[in-house]
This record gives C-alpha cells, sequence and structure tokens, in this order.
C-alpha cells in the first residue's frame, strides 16, 4: 500500500507542476459468473455461486518516464478451475516504474520478458488462463550498437499476491550478423540467452541451489525463404510432481525448434520441428507440472493449429516436456512437427470470381522414443526415434465469397489424441481417440451493417462406439463422455455494436447425450464492451495460445465488461 | 461495496483526464527489425491500425473485407492500415505465410509478447484504431460484417 501511495504522489506531483501533463492510459476488465445447480449434466453449484475476477490497469506516461499498477480482485472467489492461491483475494499485484530512451530502457517493478521463443523465459499475462508469471525485480535494455542490444534481468516471480521462492537472472543479447558484414541478400540474426535459478536448499546438499539454462538461436531471411533454429540446454536439477521431488537423481535438460518458411504473394508454407528432453522449468522447482501454471518460467505451447469452433476445440492437445519416471507413468518429453500452408486463388480463376482462399495444417506429436528403468530412476531417449502417437492433426479450410453479402468457410479435420493427453492419467498407454469433425460456416450480409452468421457441424468418433459400450452392449466407461457431437451456432448482428447469439453442442453419442447450450449477447462500443451469456460449460481443457488449464463441467450465467481507455 | 464506488469515482475521473495518445511501445518488422509505433504510425494522413492474430477468426474476416477494397480506400483517401500481430511464439510463424497466402498489402508488424495490446488495455482482438497525428481519434473492437463501412466513414471524417 505504501508503494502505491508513493507511485501516485509522483504522479500527481508531476501532474500538478510539470508543463506537459502526459498521459493516462489503461483499462479495467470484469469477468464474473454465477453458478447454477443442474441435474442434466450433474453440476451441483459450490457454495460460493458468485465468482469474479476483476483488473484495473492504470499506467501514467510523462516523457521519457512511465508508470503503472494494477489492481486485481477475485472476490468472493476466482472463476472456476482458476488456481486456489486467488481466491478471495484482492490488491495491488502489479507496479512498475519505466525510463526509455533510444538508447536505454530501464524498468523496476513487475515487468514481462521473453527471451528468442520463450523457451528459454517467457514471463506474460493471460487473463482467461489465470496466468500473470510477471518478475518483480529490475530489467535493463541497452541498445549498445546500431547492431547489439542486450538485456538484463534479474527478481523474483509472481504467484498469485506473492513471490515465488526462487530468484531469477538472466541475459539476452540479439546481434544483426547482415548489417554488420554489410550482407545485402541476407538478412543474418544470432541471439544468445542465459537464465538461472536460485533457490535456497534448505541444508540438503544433494540437490543443486542454482540450476542454469543456456540458449543459442540464428534466424535468417533470404529473398522468399526465412527459418530459424534455436536450442537450448538446462543444467541438473531434480525432478518434482505434486509438490514433492520424484525420485534422488538430477536430470539435465535440452530443447530446439527449426523452423523454415517461403512466402510469395497469394501463396505461404511454413514447416516447424520440435523437440523437447526434461523441459520444464519453473522458479519453484517443487512447483513443476501444476495444472494452474503457476510460478512456470518458460513457454512451452503446443505447436499446433489453434482451431476455432466448438467440435474442433474438444481434441486439442497439450505440449509434453516433462520428465516423470515412475511405475505407472514414464515419460522424458516430446518431439515433432507442424506444417501450414496458405493459398490465395486469383480472382475470377475456376474457383469462383472472388479469391478463395485455402489454409492447411498438419501436426504430428510422439512422446520421446526412451528406454526407462523405473527401478534405477534412469531414461535413455533417442533423438527422434519411434516413440508412441500423442496427437496428430490434419484439417484443411476453404474460405469463398459468393457475392457481396454470402461468405462461406468450410473446415474439415481428421485427429488423433492419446487419451492419458486428454484426459489426464499416464499417457501413451490408454490408447486414443480418432475423430472427424466437419463444419461449415456461411454470413450473410444485410444492408444497413445487419448480418446473420451460422455454423454447423459434426464430429465423428471413429471409436466412439466401441468406447463406451462392450460387445455384449454393457455399459463399461462412465468417465468418458465422448461419441459423436453435433453442433450448431446462430449469431446475429444488429449492426456493429450489438449482437446476439444461441449455440449448442450435442453430445449425442455420448451417455448422456447431453446438450451444452449457451446463449447470449454482446455490445460493444468504442472503449467498452459488454458481454453476457447463460449457458453450459463442457468439462475439459481450455487452452489459449497452445497453453491449457482444466475447467470442470459447470452451468451458469457469466458477464465480462471491459472497458479501456 | 466502498471500493467499487471508489473504483468507479476512479474510473471517471481518469476518463475525464485521460488523453488519446498513442503509447510508445517498440514492435518488430515482419523482418525482425524493431520499430516503435509512434515512427510506424508518422503519415501525413490518419492511419489504421488494427491488432489482430492468425488464430482470431473476426480479425481475419476483417482483414480479408478490408483487403477487398483496400485499394479503392487508398485511391480516395490515401489511408493505410498497419496490422500489428499479436501473435505469441506459438503461432508468430504463421504470420508471414498467411499474409502472403491471403495477398495482404497491409504493413505488417508483431507484438509477440502483447506489450502494444497491454499498453491499450485491449483484452480481445480484433481492436481497430484510427491514428491521426499521433493521436487515437476512433477505436472499435469485435468485428460484424459490414463494420468496416463505418470504419472507413471514420477515415473519410478525419482525412485530410
Amino acid at each position: 500500500m505504501k508503494k502505491l501511495l508513493f507511485l501516485f504522489s509522483i504522479i500527481l506531483s508531476t501532474v500538478v507542476f510539470a508543463q506537459d501533463t502526459g498521459s493516462f492510459y489503461g483499462g479495467f476488465e470484469s469477468n464474473t459468473q454465477w453458478l447454477l445447480d443442474d441435474e442434466g449434466i450433474l453440476f451441483d453449484a459450490p457454495s460460493d455461486q458468485l465468482r469474479s475476477n476483476n483488473y484495473f490497469q492504470l499506467n501514467y506516461n510523462l516523457g521519457k518516464f512511465t508508470a503503472g499498477i494494477q489492481y486485481e480482485a477475485y472476490l468472493p472467489s476466482a472463476l472456476l478451475g482458476y488456481s486456489p492461491v486467488y481466491d478471495n483475494q484482492n490488491g495491488i499485484a502489479h507496479y512498475f516504474l519505466n525510463y526509455k530512451d533510444e538508447k536505454l530502457d530501464v524498468t523496476g517493478g513487475y515487468f514481462y520478458e521473453q527471451f528468442g521463443s520463450g523457451l528459454i523465459l517467457r514471463t506474460w499475462e493471460d487473463r482467461q488462463l489465470g496466468v500473470n508469471n510477471a518478475l518483480r525485480g529490475i530489467r535493463v535494455r541497452f541498445n549498445a550498437t546500431e547492431n547489439l542490444d542486450l538485456t538484463g534481468i534479474y527478481g523474483q516471480q509472481r504467484n498469485g499476491f506473492e513471490v515465488s521462492e526462487g530468484t531469477v537472472q538472466g541475459v539476452d543479447a540479439n546481434y544483426n550478423l547482415s548489417n554488420a558484414l554489410n550482407l545485402e541478400t541476407v538478412d543474418l540474426k544470432v541471439g544468445a540467452s542465459y537464465v538461472g535459478r536460485y533457490q535456497d536448499v534448505n541444508g540438503n546438499d544433494t540437490i543443486p541451489d542454482v540450476v542454469s539454462a543456456f540458449g543459442g538461436r540464428l534466424d535468417f531471411v533470404i529473398g522468399n525463404v526465412y527459418g530459424g533454429i534455436e536450442a537450448n540446454a538446462k543444467s541438473k536439477d531434480v525432478i518434482a510432481n505434486e509438490g514433492q521431488i520424484s525420485t534422488n537423481k538430477l536430470y539435465d535438460g535440452t530443447s530446439m525448434q527449426v523452423n523454415v518458411g517461403y512466402a510469395q504473394k497469394g501463396f505461404g508454407v511454413n514447416g516447424t520441428f520440435r523437440r523437447l528432453e526434461n523441459w520444464s522449468f519453473y522458479s519453484d522447482r517443487l512447483a513443476e507440472g501444476n495444472v494452474f501454471n503457476q510460478q512456470i518460467l518458460n513457454y512451452v505451447p503446443a505447436l499446433t493449429k489453434q482451431q476455432d469452433y466448438l467440435l474442433t476445440n474438444i481434441y486439442v492437445y497439450n505440449s509434453q516436456p516433462r520428465l516423470i519416471i515412475d511405475s505407472f507413468d514414464q515419460r522424458a518429453g516430446e518431439v515433432g512437427t507442424q506444417f501450414d500452408l496458405f493459398y490465395s486463388f486469383k480472382k475470377d480463376s475456376w474457383a469462383g470470381k472472388y479469391k478463395t482462399k485455402i489454409a492447411a495444417n498438419f501436426s504430428y506429436w510422439a512422446g520421446l522414443d526412451a528406454e526407462y528403468n523405473v527401478e534405477n530412476a534412469f531414461y535413455d531417449a533417442k533423438f527422434v526415434g519411434n516413440g508412441s502417437r500423442l496427437f496428430r492433426d490434419f484439417s484443411v479450410e476453404v474460405k469463398n465469397k459468393w457475392s457481396k453479402s454470402l461468405n462461406t468457410v468450410f473446415t474439415f479435420q481428421d485427429v488423433i489424441i492419446d487419451k492419458g493427453v486428454s484426459q489426464g492419467g499416464p499417457v501413451g498407454t490408454q490408447g486414443e481417440i480418432h475423430a472427424y469433425i466437419a463444419v461449415l460456416e456461411a454470413t450473410y450480409k444485410f444492408g444497413g451493417n445487419k448480418s446473420v452468421r451460422a455454423v454447423a457441424q459434426h464430429l465423428f468418433d471413429k471409436d466412439g462406439e466401441k468406447n463406451i459400450t462392450a460387445e455384449d452392449g454393457s455399459f463399461i466407461d462412465a468417465s468418458r463422455i465422448d461419441g459423436n457431437w453435433a453442433g450448431g451456432v446462430v449469431e446475429y448482428n444488429f449492426n456493429s455494436n450489438y449482437s446476439l447469439y444461441v449455440a449448442d453442442s450435442w453430445n449425442y453419442g455420448g451417455q448422456g447425450e447431453e446438450h451444452y447450450y449457451n446463449i447470449g449477447g454482446s455490445y460493444t462500443k468504442g472503449r467498452v464492451r459488454a458481454a453476457m451469456n447463460y449457458g453450459r460449460q463442457r468439462g475439459g481443457l481450455i487452452c489459449v495460445g497452445g497453453v491449457c488449464r482444466f475447467v470442470p463441467t459447470n452451468t451458469g450465467v457469466s458477464a465480462n465488461l471491459v472497458v479501456s481507455f | 461495496m466502498k471500493k467499487i464506488v471508489l473504483l468507479f469515482s476512479f474510473l471517471a475521473t481518469i476518463n475525464a483526464v485521460a488523453q488519446e495518445d498513442l503509447p510508445s511501445v517498440d514492435l518488430t518488422t515482419i523482418d525482425g527489425s524493431s520499430i516503435n509505433i509512434t515512427e510506424a504510425t508518422k503519415k501525413d494522413n490518419v492511419v489504421i491500425v488494427s491488432l489482430w492474430a492468425t488464430w482470431c477468426v473476426p480479425c481475419l474476416k476483417e482483414l480479408d473485407a478490408i483487403s477487398d477494397v483496400y485499394e479503392d480506400w487508398q485511391d480516395e483517401t490515401n489511408v493505410e492500415l498497419i496490422a500489428v500481430s499479436v501473435d505469441d511464439s506459438r503461432t508468430v510463424k504463421r504470420v508471414k505465410p498467411l499474409i502472403n497466402g491471403k495477398g495482404w498489402d497491409y504493413e505488417i508488424l508483431l507484438d509477440e509478447n502483447n506489450d502494444f495490446k497491454r499498453a491499450l488495455g485491449a483484452s480481445t482482438v480484433p481492436l481497430t484504431l484510427l491514428i491521426k497525428d499521433n493521436k487515437i481519434v476512433y477505436r472499435h473492437s469485435g468485428y460484424t460484417p459490414g463494420s468496416e463501412n463505418e470504419l472507413y466513414e471514420k477515415v473519410k471524417e478525419y482525412s485530410n
């Protein structure tokens, strides 16, 4: 609180005395839900039915200085599925003071930072996921020469309204090689990073107090071809599960990502390969693998297409960077690849008067091919090998414009996912789910900004029947809510400000033949966006940017308000 | 309750003094160089800044819709559109093939760790801004078919 008052007195005094009064900017966001009992999906609302996450952010800029605070309130409880560290808490969760000129950029307080692709360090905020792992300390960025910039960080990571036990320090350097060497036809950039975590070992001298990670990267552009490679390694550390150290051994870790693409007007293609081995990195060694993504130091998103529709979001991949060696679950990481292709037909081609656009994606992810010796807590992994398949996705999307008022999008997806990844438990041993999904979306524009959008979708579970009933027809698996699904959305936009929608996902092939219906509306104008929604939330993974959190099935009314200024 | 009242009175005060200055944030060009958004928008006429992402369907619809009429807009008003991708490292590699595949003629900038998005207080994309002389003169979030026409009305209103 003292800090806050101090900050404000600075701001106020500058406002009063300075001639240039600077400017304020920021925003307010409130996400509230009222949970309701629902026998249809066997949901008993918890006693704290009202849940609300609120964020108020205010920044003040004057010349080269910027100061900001963020107040957060999770009252009376945080939204369902958020980390319990937020429940019934409120306060100033984030503040900073920044000085920035052309050479130097210094931040004290909380800051967000990313080194390279984030595999070695990324701190960020995602309110939908309940992730805010900003570091509290100091960051200095320095443009040393025209071609070299340096970043140094030191601090402790945010954990709810507290900070983590570990202390994090890091250095990142980026060098523009082609500028330095006066290369004209090739654009080359290199970078290197170091991140270290110190954490007290409380007298236990068999575990390291400092864990260091090093990484290097190179990015290039040669005409229409571009690409990059990044490789990182992490020194030996314990592995932990559910807050306990798992074995008495120490393990190092590595990660590697290679990307190559080609792009010209009307056509683009991109391929990515990534391998992760024991690549968990948390600011507290015991936080490894926590389901709320708290105290996570790096960013290991699932490299798959982020799907956009109700039924294409049921079977989503979650990346598997962890090393686990115990008798019922063994994993060492993941290896896989993803390809994207984008193509536009020319105007007035055989594919239509307007430009038809095609996007296709393929991804394949497997667990690392490794041999495990559970008794001695030892493993040996191959570089690629032939590990068990965890996810495979092929999708294609065709966008057509038929006239000035009618657009359609057709999507087809063929997805295979490991049951352990999708539903929890050991991976690679519980079998797979294989589904085909087709989606047709049409948007029709009336005059005066009115429009209607309709989406029809169907998910065909290839093995759904087998999974739910045994061969004699008896019911065998109560935990698996799947089989075939049908879904639909109708949205009506009165103008660019108001819209209403109804949606339903019907699990007609599942045991309870549940409907997950929703109805809602939104208003948006200028700085304000407000939305309300009533309905059922399908339980499962909610993924934003390839990071997922689990939400239980629930029913309720929700309201969202965002004001920015 | 007290807190809420306080918060709202605070909000009201802030709104009264809030200026429409474009926050000064460094972004990355598609070739990896750094550029400040206030530099990028330093143009003679109004500039449309659109925050989007490769995974955001309404964003793609909006930018596709504008793309169809962009030539006409530019002929009539000389307006330029800067499309700022908020894709993070999961999807940022998709930006370059996607904009080419779609044949967009926009200037593309990257906001990989969402510094710009945060500075604008934007919780969702798309967010469309009209910038003139470093000031935000119009903003709209979300996309519904036809709202590009409203945007163009504003472009004409603020054009020289």
